[in-house]
Parts: structure tokens; sequence; C-alpha cells
């Protein structure tokens, strides 16, 4: 076995042991942290392979960004601390199913796929190269979902704006006819709890 | 437009605000002479300590062993905690009249915060703050001084 | 010409003469390692004396002076106390991720030091994508602390470490921003390419107003991750009483003070690197002489020299600004850095299509 191969085997038994420690653990800050850990080694795999920009983005989106997000939204919580009670024997039983049966669905297919050695070299990818196929309205070029995608994004920036912005004051007609503010009384407060 | 124009001229002026600032650190930075920390143990003889510091209260004798305290009591009086305690004894004046004087001026150094109120309370600058700060000792009652040396009395003329 | 990579080049050689490929790797694996650490501890005893000097010289005092000549051992001293301290676990923490935490602030520390280049040919690993891992690797620092103040059961923790990963996901933006705009007018990510771009003057002067607008919106956002004052309301003292690090004492503690300075180095290093053009000395343009003159001086010198001016230049923000309130913190960051940053990154971008630049 060369020293490859045992790292392989190293970076793989870390990332599935912190995968499961994610999902059995019964504290749910700890299970991020795991879950973290899983990520990390999803991406030191990558870089294992050489593919070092793809294991970049997998550090920047899923550990910096979604983990991030996660643990953030755990903080928010109450009794993030507290353990989780033991799940029903029912419930174990059937997930446990659930997992076998996923296991011997992928399994399946993995043994019947015959993989075979490439003879081709392993090939460096120039980031340039990465920028110009991403950009490229050809065929095999990603211009349109690239362009989809930021649309993607824009909309739900603009989302967050508007669920963030702060309702207009409403104008409330005097008897002379101009146009004032309302003045501070509970007319405001209705607005505000309305759209909070 | 004019918003534009306001959000450039408030960088404009927080860069000029902070680089101010800067400048004036920086300034410090390059000139070690101005640095003012005394290097107490090493530098007692040459230690320059500031006009007005308050080390302890003394009264000031001079050459004949006088000094200029009435007996007054006003700075015992102005004392916010005690520290000065004077026990009064009446002298006989060449003419024959009783007249009040300072026996013993008590001095209670650990309870003085060096307020100063007793300097400004005395009519007659009798007494006034030393520079003298090393004042440790191994026993307490080391701390509870005597102001009026023995034997002085008071100087002609001060009433 | 004193070189490192000389010395490089010669272990290489020796080893391999010496041993099987396997164990000639593993060998410089160990070397690098104990190079590696070794940098850490003499950067952490150094950086600190530094920090305490400077902030005393800006304050017209003396800083320390006791411990050995000018005070050199006082940084020594204090490690050693801090080892003798017993490192406490409070009741009521997590106590696996409480332990962990350090480690993880360190680690990423340490992996942040691969790609740096610190001479011509003296560089862990010069990988194509050099920029894009430094701000991959420099977002999972965050995790570490979130950790730390989670992991303490502390009220005071927990708000230092909300505070600390608001500022640093929220920064990040004009750090990255701020760095691409280097990328798009050295046309790469590798770190010894970007170096080698600079071989006529540095980016910062060939950049144009722009490269120094980036430049110097890169020292502000580099400031707030590493939770420098006047960026440090994660450790904010007088609020916090010390943040995400409140619960931990002894070799755990020191760890933390270590990853702070080690990450000031680093993000200092990189700002060298993208602007002051790395080890490169200063070569303007095609004067012959002069560059041959400014070659004599050691990459290394050049490298540690840019590096630690930089330094000076954040612990002398240090010591100047009072700090920000959180929501002037993110004030700046959105409505100030962000909006700038990416009017810049368009102007650099102009400049880089139509060669305006030197």
């Amino acid at each position: 076995m060369s020293a490859s191969s045992v790292i392989f085997y190293i970076i793989s038994a870390c990332t599935l042991v912190t995968a499961l420690l994610a999902v059995t653990t019964p504290r749910i800050f700890r299970s991020a942290i795991w879950l973290l850990f899983s990520l990390i080694g999803v991406a030191s795999l990558y870089f294992w392979m050489e593919v070092e920009f793809i294991a970049a983005v997998q550090i920047i989106v899923y550990v910096g960004g979604i983990v991030v997000l996660i643990i953030f939204s755990i903080f928010l919580t109450q009794e993030s601390g507290a353990k989780m009670p033991k799940p029903a024997l029912k419930r174990a039983l059937f997930s446990a199913l659930a997992v076998l049966f996923g296991f011997a669905f992928t399994y399946n297919l993995i043994s019947k796929h015959a993989f075979t050695a490439t003879s081709t070299q392993p090939f460096a990818v120039n980031v340039s190269d990465i920028g110009e196929q991403m950009l490229n309205p050809t065929e095999y070029g990603y211009l349109l979902p690239f362009e989809v995608v930021s649309i993607l994004l824009l909309a739900a920036m603009i989302g967050c704006i508007v669920i963030a912005m702060k309702s207009p004051v409403k104008k409330v007609i005097s008897e002379n006819g101009k146009g004032v503010l309302a003045p501070r009384n509970e007319h405001k407060e209705e607005v505000d709890e309305v759209t909070s | 437009m004019a918003f534009i124009k306001q959000y450039i001229s408030e960088v404009f002026g927080a860069v000029r605000s902070l680089w101010k600032g800067m400048r004036t650190t920086g300034r410090y930075f390059v000139r070690p002479k101005e640095i003012i920390t005394q290097q107490y143990p090493d530098n007692r003889d040459t230690l320059v300590l500031p006009e007005r510091f308050r080390g302890e209260v003394v009264m000031p004798h001079d050459e004949n062993n006088e000094h200029a305290c009435t007996g007054c009591t006003a700075c015992e009086l102005a004392c916010p905690n005690g520290t000065i305690k004077i026990i009064t004894k009446f002298d006989i004046t060449p003419e024959g009249k009783k007249k009040k004087a300072l026996d013993t001026f008590i001095y209670h150094l650990e309870l003085c915060t060096m307020c100063n109120l007793c300097i400004e309370a005395c009519p007659t600058d009798a007494i006034k703050m030393a520079k003298n700060f090393e004042h440790s000792v191994y026993d307490r009652s080391k701390l509870t001084k005597r102001l009026n040396k023995p034997g002085s009395k008071i100087r002609e003329g001060i009433e | 010409m004193f070189s490192l990579e000389s010395i490089t080049n010669a272990v290489q050689d020796w080893l391999n003469a010496n041993f099987s490929p396997m164990w000639a790797l593993i060998i410089q694996c160990a070397i690098v390692i104990l190079l590696a650490m070794g940098l850490f501890a003499t950067l952490g005893l150094v950086l600190v004396l530094m920090e305490r000097k400077v902030a005393a010289h800006m304050q017209i005092r003396l800083g320390p002076n006791r411990v050995g000549p000018k005070g050199m051992f006082q940084t020594a001293a204090d490690t050693l106390k801090l080892i003798m301290k017993e490192g406490l676990t409070p009741e009521g923490a997590d106590k696996l991720l409480f332990n962990l935490a350090p480690f993880v602030v360190m680690i990423v520390s340490m992996l942040l030091l691969a790609p740096l280049a610190f001479s011509n040919g003296f560089q862990l690993w010069d990988l194509n994508i050099g920029v894009l891992f430094i701000s991959a690797v420099s977002s999972v620092s965050v995790i570490g602390i979130l950790m730390a103040g989670w992991a303490s059961n502390n009220k005071y923790s927990l708000l230092g470490a909300m505070r600390s990963g608001a500022q640093i996901v929220s920064y990040e933006l004009s750090a990255g921003l701020s760095i691409i705009s280097i990328v798009v007018l050295a046309g790469s990510l590798q770190i010894s390419d970007i170096i080698n771009s600079q071989q006529d003057g540095w980016w910062i002067f060939k950049g144009h107003i722009p490269a120094i607008i980036s430049f110097v919106i890169f020292i502000i956002a580099v400031t707030a991750e590493t939770n420098r004052a006047p960026f440090d309301l994660a450790e904010a003292e007088s609020e916090l009483t010390a943040g995400f690090h409140t619960e931990y004492s002894g070799m755990k503690f020191a760890l933390f003070f270590l990853a702070e300075y080690i990450n000031i180095f680093i993000a200092c290093a990189i700002g060298a690197t993208l602007f002051l053009g790395g080890w490169m000395p200063l070569h303007i343009g095609h004067w012959q002489a002069f560059n041959h003159v400014m070659d004599y001086i050691p990459g290394v010198v050049w490298f540690f020299g840019k590096t630690f001016f930089l330094i000076f230049v954040i612990m002398w923000f240090r010591w100047t600004f009072p700090r920000l309130r959180i929501d002037q913190l993110l004030n700046l960051e959105w409505k100030y850095l962000l909006p700038i940053s990416l009017f810049n990154l368009l102007l650099v971008t102009l400049i880089a299509i139509m060669g305006w630049h030197f």
C-alpha cells in the first residue's frame, strides 16, 4: 500500500466517522461541529485528488458559509446546549432500516459499475480556463447557468432587503388638505406591528 | 448627485480625521525624548516630581525651631476622616495673659487621603504638603506622627 | 548572492542521495514542521514584545524594560508563566469543544502558512489557487472562535463569539474584493506568479490610485478580521471582560493569544505579497542599475521588512483609534467599504483590460 492510499484511507475514515457522529450525537451544537469536520474531510479528499479549485470552493461555500450559518441559527435557538431526548425505538428502527436500504442501493450500484483505471495523466486545471469555461456562450459553456444562478441570487438579495426594510411612514391627510406625517401615536405602532 | 457628493466628502473627512490622529501618535513614536516615564527605584537621586504632588502633611520649622501654628484646630475641623488631632495648651504671655497655643500636632498618615483640605483651611500657612512618598514601614504605629518638633514654639507675631 | 533556495536544494539533494524517496519525504516534512513551529514561537515572542513597545512609545511611555536588556526577555518570561498555570475547564462547559477550540484556531493559522513565499523559491506549497486557498482557509478560523465562545457556557463568551462571527463574515467580503483587484491586475491566483508580475514595480505603484484604494481597504478589512482594535468588539475588555476567551487560562489561552498574532503576521504577509511584491526587491521600471543594487539585499529581508512594516501600521491603528460600536462597525463595512471596493474593482478591471497599468 502506497503512502497516497494510506492518506486516502485516513481521510475517508475521518470523514465517515465524523459524519456518523454528526447524526448520532444528542447535542445539536456538537452535531454542527462534526458536520464541519466531515465537510473538511470531503475538501481534503479533493485536495488529495489535486483538484484544488473545487476543494477551496468546497471550503468557502460549505465550511465558511453554510456551517457558520447553521451555527448562528443554533445560537439563536432556545436550549441549544441541552441534550436532545433519545428517539423512540420505533423511529430509530425505521431510520436504521432507511439507512440500510440506502446503503444497499448505493452499494448495489457501485458494485455493478466496472471501474477501469484511466490511462490519462492527472490534468492540471488552470484557473483562467475555469473562468473562461464559466463565461463561454458556445456549446459546453456555462454562461446560461451562470447568469440564471446570478439572477436567482439577486432575487434572493432583493427579497431580503424588502423583508428587512422599514415600512414608509403613513401620511395622514389633515383637515386643511396638506399631507403631514403621522404623529407618533398608536397608528404608527399598528403599522409596525403588521409589518414585523 | 448631492447624495454622492456628500458621500465622497464624508469619506474624505473620515480619512483626514483618522490621519490626524495617526499623526499625533506617530509623532510621539518618533520622539523618544518626550517619554515621561520615571524609572523610579533606579533614579532616586534625579527623580522629578510634579509641582503639586502631595505626599504627606508636614509642618515647616525655621532655624529657631519655630513654627506658625496657633493651635486654632481649623485643620482638624476641615479634615474629612479624622486624620489630624490637635492638643492645645495655655501659654502665659509676657503681659501675664493666658493664651491658647499648640501642644502636640498628631497626624495619622495611615488615614490621610492627601485631599489638601487642611492646608487650604490653615489661616497661617503652618502646614504644607511634602513630596516624600516612601512611607512604607513594618509597624502601623510608626505612621502616627507628631508634626511639631519637641521644644518648638510659635513664631513671634503670628496670631 | 545569498539565497535560501540553494540551501533547500542542497538539503533535498543530500536527502535523496542518502535515503529512499519515502523517507526523504518524511524527513523533509519533519524539517518543515520544526521550522514552522520555530517560526511561530519566535513570531509570538517578537510580536508581543513589539506590540508592547510600540504601544508604550505611542503613549510616551517606555514599555517593558526590566527582564533582560531593554526588556527583551519579557515575553519569554510571560510564556513561562503561562506554561506553569493551570488550564481550567469551567463547570458546565462542553469539555470536548472547549478543549478543541484553541487547536482549531491554531491549525487554521498553520495552514495559512503553506502558500506564503518567504524568498525566491522558498515556499512550502506553490499551489495554483494560492490566493483562493488563503481566503478559503481563513474563513474557517471563525468556527474556532464560535466554538470557544459557545463551549465556555458563559454569556460574555457567547456575545463575543457572535460579534466576532458577524464581523469576520462581513469583512471577509471587502478583503476578498480588494484581493481580487490585485488578482485581476496580475492575471493569476498563484502566489509565485503574482510576485513575478511585480518584477518591474510593485502593484501599489503600478496600479495607480485604484490599487492604493484597495490596499487601504485591505488593511482595514484585515484589521477587522484579526479582531484587533479599533475592531476588537469580540474581546472588548470593558464590555465583555475578554470575549470568547474569557474562560480560558494557561496554555489554552496562550494558544489563542499566539494565534491572534500569527494571524496578524499572515494577513500582513499576504498584504505585502499582493501589494508590495513579497520578496521582490524594490524595482523601478527599467532602471537596470538601480534594480541591480536593490537585488543585493536578499529576498527574506525584503519580505520580513515589508511584513513588519504592515504589522507596525496595524499596531499604529490599534494605539490611535477608539473602539467602534457594533452598528458603526457594520455601517463602515456595508455602507462604505463594500460599495467603494465594488466600484474600485470595476476601475481596476478597466485598467487591466485597457492595459493602462505600467
